[in-house]
């Protein structure tokens, strides 16, 4: 079992879209457990917030165009994480990934849950900020 | 049949298409997201025009996305484009989304994704700015097949080199057939051994590279 985990580690490499506060802090974390991680955005100012010792490939470029894609080596990803602070962008990225380059783990966070159903019959992951959030304070205020 | 058509961003084409619509008779609703720009359209008494994001289920209730039987998306941003006609197809059951695409490359992904037609504006622009340049020769032009293959009328003049001949002895590309000639008042489907004659109209049906080559024969052009 654990072999299996560690022969899954190494053949895992991992795309994030979006170098916001919670890309830059993915990228940051996933690099400091030795994942080869690969980071796109569209301004290479929103790299600051990488952590210092970030040691994956950080790529400028508009993630909704193929090419810059193809061009961060998506063929070779298991799995891509698109967190852009765009609900709109978010999704139409995530269908573009899982459908036409047909990567296995596709990962999304989505602000406005009422948009889950464009995605509702696809093996999206979805993360909802504000479902989460809701589901902590609950927990706290012991409801 | 209701006839109803929800257009969803793009003022000036809002504008003009809402228009045209109206004039044929069906109920159009604009939204848009710029208040000036819904002030502008709703000069027209018969507009229903809603101002708010066509990307957000809720505006899109408001504009009771449901009731419509057509959704066109017109926003300048092609992600917007594709999420809205998602949410008008799955959310609120309308038949047929159509939308505008700027980059050509996407056009299969949006037909991929759910969307019925998809308009690529830079390749339809580019395609009469060609037939405008080719007016001499072809005098119409009608893309089909996602564009592929076109259908186009060739005139042939005295000067033109393939008149005179047969058709099997003209040494026409690959994937280029002529379908038909119109003779005078006269039209018949050719065969091979239909000699041409000046003053005859084409019809050819060929593959977007082939076709030039061919009416380079036809006309030497």
């Amino acid at each position: 079992m654990k072999i299996d985990g560690l022969k899954r580690n190494q053949e895992r490499n991992i795309l994030i879209i979006g170098c916001g506060r919670l890309g830059a802090t993915l990228a940051s974390t996933l690099s400091e457990r030795k994942l080869p991680v690969t980071i796109i955005d569209r301004k290479r100012e929103n790299f600051r917030k990488l952590d210092p010792s970030f040691a994956g490939i950080s790529i400028e470029g508009d993630a909704t165009v193929m090419e810059v894609l193809m061009e961060a080596g998506i063929k070779n990803m298991s799995d891509v994480l698109v967190v852009t602070d765009n609900d709109n962008t978010n999704l139409f990225i995530a269908q573009m990934v899982k459908n036409v380059f047909q990567i296995e783990e596709v990962m999304i966070r989505i602000y406005d849950p009422e948009k889950q159903c464009i995605i509702k019959d696809s093996e999206i992951k979805t993360i909802f900020p504000a479902l989460l959030a809701t589901e902590a304070v609950e927990k706290i205020l012991n409801i | 049949m209701k006839n109803n058509v929800l257009l969803i961003g793009g003022f000036h084409k809002a504008a003009v298409l809402s228009h045209s619509l109206m004039q044929r008779g069906y109920q159009v609703t604009v939204i848009n997201e710029n208040y000036e720009d819904c002030l502008n359209l709703s000069e027209n008494k018969k507009l229903k025009v809603i101002c708010g994001d066509g990307t957000k289920p809720y505006v899109l209730e408001d504009a009771e996305a449901f009731d419509h039987d057509i959704a066109i998306a017109l926003t300048q941003n092609d992600e917007e484009n594709l999420i809205i006609c998602q949410l008008c197809k799955k959310k609120f059951g309308i038949h047929k989304t159509v939308s505008l695409v700027n980059d050509p490359k996407k056009t299969e992904f949006f037909h991929h994704m759910g969307v019925d037609s998809v308009v690529c504006a830079i390749n339809t622009i580019t395609g009469i700015i060609e037939q405008q340049a080719f007016m001499d020769e072809i005098s119409a032009i009608l893309p089909i097949g996602k564009g592929k293959i076109n259908i186009c009328e060739v005139t042939l003049s005295q000067t033109s080199p393939s008149v005179g001949k047969k058709l099997w002895e003209l040494e026409l590309p690959k994937d280029v057939i002529i379908g038909c000639i119109l003779r005078g008042e006269e039209s018949m489907v050719p065969r091979g051994d239909t000699r041409l004659i000046a003053g005859d109209l084409l019809v050819l049906i060929s593959t977007i590279e082939n076709q030039i080559a061919a009416i380079h024969i036809l006309t030497g052009r």
